[in-house]
């Protein structure tokens, strides 16, 4: 298979001849072991080589694509915006914000920090990666409208890789509703492999909303790694239902007293749609708190999994952690495996973890059809009740609605 | 309205309801008091169209029979189940079941669906009628209510969806004296000369609120003795061990 890889880090524009050089090297060390297989602990339920080996023929790095495309936004949302056409910034739009309070610029290697690669797609990552985006948010700036990152993919893409990073930056006192929104036109097959950094100073809030905004057939793998300073959160929702492979991987530190970090998804998968979410939270400081729900509602042949591990370094005593997978299986040939695991230095902790699976209350289908809702409408509105509880969470109105419409479309599988 | 013939129900070979016979006319309010096992609750859910049982006989509403009529289609016919035990939803807001719920019925009979104000303004009134926060009715669907609160949403339910047979398994069950109240005077009110009640009880204590015309004894699956509101006050002095 490896033969039929044309990685090709020459045609990869302004690199000096260093950076080449070190790019190889990790091109070098990607081909020691390939893409991640079952073997590995981190990826027993997500055979990644045997799917690639499965769905493509040949792979290579993406080269320049000319894309002369009229941007899609979201109607009636008043947001900022950073367009991504396959991976690549095209645009920016901050209008809604006061001037000088935000950075943004195309992620570039050499004059920014970058995650320690873990696995073989990190060291890929690093290889091959051209763009992505740096945003950085001042000091006590509080943004007056959500941001929606765009990530569109062009009908152009067949047999490639796009590599890419980004940066987020939140600096102190700062908060920022962020939306990740998902827009594929492609027909062909295409692999992304993201590598994603995201720094919260003293005080500051981030709000990470990922939503699918049309159905995928493509492969994507982002990671994830983020740092906690004191009082700061990170809130994540994630709603990508409509992608055929997604595997999300969090690597976060909880490095000061009283951060906080939450992971809500809710994921309704059909057909033979593979998602799999894994975290590792660490708890290296006293009074932090950490918060998972993983929701999810499998159909025909889809398979979910949920790898949830929640360290606590010994002095990261009054640590609070909780995490609960609960997952519908709606048909038999379904499949969903989590592996929750806790690893706690410290003694005065709290520390819970919870999974259930199981198929929709009969009783509650009963209930609801004795008030004249038919039953495929009762089922309809259980699945979307058990998805949405979360959405109690989420303050921001505009966004709530925004995600209600989506669950809405995703429960109706449209 | 509803006439029941020689109605036997069966759950894996055990004859739960033998030879049941039954007829409501509109305007009327019937209680049927039993001991524990008797049935009552069986055939509750055998009106409302719930599977799970082997059925002969003929239960007729407005003078069809309604045996293999799913249980949607009965509740869009008119037919009402108050619960014993309401279910909890997560995650549903009450509101919108009750919308999704009342828009359902409103459908099936060619009518058109309210929109979301006008909903709104309808269930508050409703709910005030009953005595019920506003604040209830954006909270998931009885999730965190109380036993009284359960059976007022209950309550609620019918006199928004304005059945024309209701029924009300044991709505008396775990409410105190004010609850069972509110819950009697709202059944009350929604009396009118062209629907009808079915209560089912165990205790005459709903029955001092709530004045039936008809009083039926429920044993072994079978109606034993029908009698006027006084029955309930002789059931009470004497048990079921007599009849």
């Amino acid at each position: 298979m490896i033969e039929n890889y044309n990685f090709n880090i020459d045609k990869i524009p302004n690199l000096s001849q260093e950076e080449k050089s070190i790019r190889k090297k990790n091109l070098d060390i990607f081909f020691q072991s390939g893409f991640p297989n079952k073997k590995l602990e981190d990826w027993k339920f997500t055979d990644l080589n045997s799917l690639i080996s499965k769905n493509f023929q040949k792979l290579t790095n993406i080269e320049k694509f000319n894309i002369d495309k009229k941007l899609e936004l979201l109607n009636n949302f008043q947001h900022n915006y950073v367009y991504l056409i396959n991976g690549k910034m095209n645009s920016y739009n901050f209008n809604y914000e006061e001037k000088n309070k935000i950075i943004i610029d195309n992620f570039n290697n050499s004059n920014r920090n970058v995650n320690k690669p873990l696995n073989s797609l990190n060291f890929l990552n690093d290889a091959l990666a051209i763009d992505g985006f740096y945003l950085e948010i001042k000091e006590n700036y509080k943004l007056k409208k959500p941001l929606i990152i765009y990530n569109f993919f062009s009908n152009n893409l067949k047999d490639v890789i796009i590599s890419n990073k980004n940066s987020i930056k939140i600096n102190k006192g700062s908060s920022v509703d962020l939306i990740e929104y998902s827009l594929d036109d492609s027909n062909n097959c295409f692999i992304k492999n993201t590598n994603e950094q995201i720094n919260l100073d003293e005080g500051s809030n981030l709000n990470y909303f990922v939503l699918q905004g049309s159905k995928s057939n493509n492969f994507f793998y982002k990671y994830i790694k983020s740092k906690l300073k004191k009082n700061s959160n990170f809130n994540n929702y994630i709603l990508t239902s409509g992608l055929k492979f997604n595997k999300i991987e969090f690597d976060i530190e909880l490095n000061d007293d009283n951060s906080n970090c939450e992971i809500y998804s809710a994921l309704s998968l059909t057909e033979n749609a593979h998602q799999e979410i894994k975290t590792l939270i660490a708890h290296n400081s006293p009074y932090c708190r950490s918060y998972q729900v993983i929701k999810s509602v499998l159909n025909d042949q889809s398979k979910g999994v949920y790898q949830g591990k929640i360290y606590v370094k010994n002095q990261a005593q009054k640590t609070n952690a909780y995490q609960l997978s609960k997952t519908l299986i709606l048909n038999d040939k379904s499949e969903f495996n989590a592996k929750p695991e806790l690893e706690i230095y410290a003694d005065d902790v709290k520390c819970s973890h919870g999974s259930t699976s199981g198929s929709i209350d009969e009783n509650s289908i009963y209930y609801l059809m004795t008030r004249g809702i038919s039953e495929i409408d009762a089922k309809k509105l259980l699945i979307k009740g058990f998805l949405a509880d979360f959405l109690e969470k989420v303050k921001n109105q505009e966004i709530k609605m925004l995600f209600e419409e989506n669950l809405e479309r995703q429960v109706n599988g449209s | 309205m509803l006439n029941i013939k020689n109605l036997k129900v069966s759950v894996e070979n055990k004859l739960i309801l033998n030879d049941l016979n039954l007829k409501i006319n509109p305007g009327e309010v019937h209680a049927i008091m039993g001991p524990n096992g008797s049935g009552k609750s069986t055939l509750a859910n055998v009106l409302s169209g719930k599977k799970g049982y082997e059925i002969q006989g003929e239960i007729l509403f407005d003078e069809l029979n309604i045996n293999d009529i799913s249980v949607e289609e009965r509740a869009q016919k008119g037919i009402f189940l108050a619960f014993q035990y309401p279910v909890e939803i997560p995650g549903v807001n009450t509101n919108v079941f009750l919308r999704t719920s009342l828009n359902s019925i409103r459908k099936s009979k060619g009518e058109k669906e309210l929109d979301t104000l006008t909903f709104l303004k309808l269930i508050k009134e409703k709910a005030k009628e009953l005595g019920i926060d506003e604040k209830f009715l954006s909270r998931q669907l009885n999730v965190g209510f109380s036993g009284g609160e359960k059976k007022k949403n209950e309550i609620l339910q019918m006199k928004l969806l304005q059945p024309k047979l209701s029924i009300l398994d044991e709505t008396d069950s775990g409410l105190d004296i004010d609850a069972l109240k509110i819950v009697a005077d709202g059944v009350n009110s929604y009396k009118k000369k062209d629907n009808a009640f079915l209560i089912i009880t165990h205790y005459q204590r709903l029955l001092d609120y709530i004045k039936p015309d008809f009083i039926h004894v429920l044993s072994k699956g079978k109606i034993v003795k029908t009698g006027s509101a006084e029955l309930a006050l002789e059931l009470e002095k004497s048990g079921y061990k007599n009849l």
